[in-house]
């Protein structure tokens, strides 16, 4: 799964702590969402996707191995 | 995600300091008193309250230091302290059934089946912790 979160927050223009701070994660996961490292849950994707006011399939897509 | 069955944070440093304190007591047994194999084996002999009295320091104090809340407790964390687990299960009885083969010293088995567990799980998990604030500090722009 890739996602856009990079050009989201850049669109809306707030930092990975803040975003962090915005839906109760560390900073480590939010950046770790944004290197593909870690997938979020469902829950924390739908809360990400209400901060960038999008659809959560604009800010999280599948790719072709999953 | 709600994390259960966790102790809060400053446990940590409760933890930590139980197993500090049970290095001294290891290391200077013969001088508090403790000899390492008197004529008395029995149950609750000199020697065998001292094992427990260190043995529970040191496992107690690992369990806390373990098993205490990260700063912020969020699902990515969860997923490594879960991880981290199945690594130390693995690690564990790896090292059990070899030195079940190796050696039948079942004091030492159990005693590094009590800390293997605990230790690895520890190391593993402030490692990825460690990892994840690394790669924070590399490439998480702030803008």
């Amino acid at each position: 799964m890739k996602n856009n979160i990079r050009v989201e927050r850049a669109i809306k223009n707030i930092t990975q702590a803040e975003l962090a701070e915005l839906i109760g994660v560390s900073r480590q996961t939010i950046n770790t969402i944004e290197s593909n490292r870690y997938v979020p849950s469902t829950v924390l994707a739908l809360k990400i996707a209400r901060v960038f006011e999008k659809p959560v399939e604009e800010v999280f897509m599948l790719e072709d191995e999953d | 995600m709600k994390s259960r069955f966790l102790f809060p944070y400053w446990y940590r440093y409760l933890g930590w300091g139980l197993f500090l304190v049970h290095i001294p007591i290891v290391l200077f047994r013969k001088q508090l008193g403790f000899e390492s194999h008197g004529p008395d084996d029995g149950l609750l002999s000199s020697q065998h309250v001292f094992f427990m009295t260190t043995t529970l320091l040191m496992a107690v104090g690992l369990f806390l230091a373990a098993f205490a809340k990260e700063r912020i407790e969020d699902e990515q964390i969860s997923q490594l302290r879960l991880d981290s687990l199945q690594w130390a299960i693995y690690v564990n009885y790896l090292l059990l059934i070899v030195s079940l083969i190796l050696t039948n010293d079942t004091q030492h088995i159990l005693f590094l089946n009590l800390m293997v567990p605990l230790v690895f799980f520890i190391v593993r998990f402030q490692w990825k912790i460690f990892q994840n604030n690394r790669l924070l500090k590399r490439d998480g722009d702030l803008r």
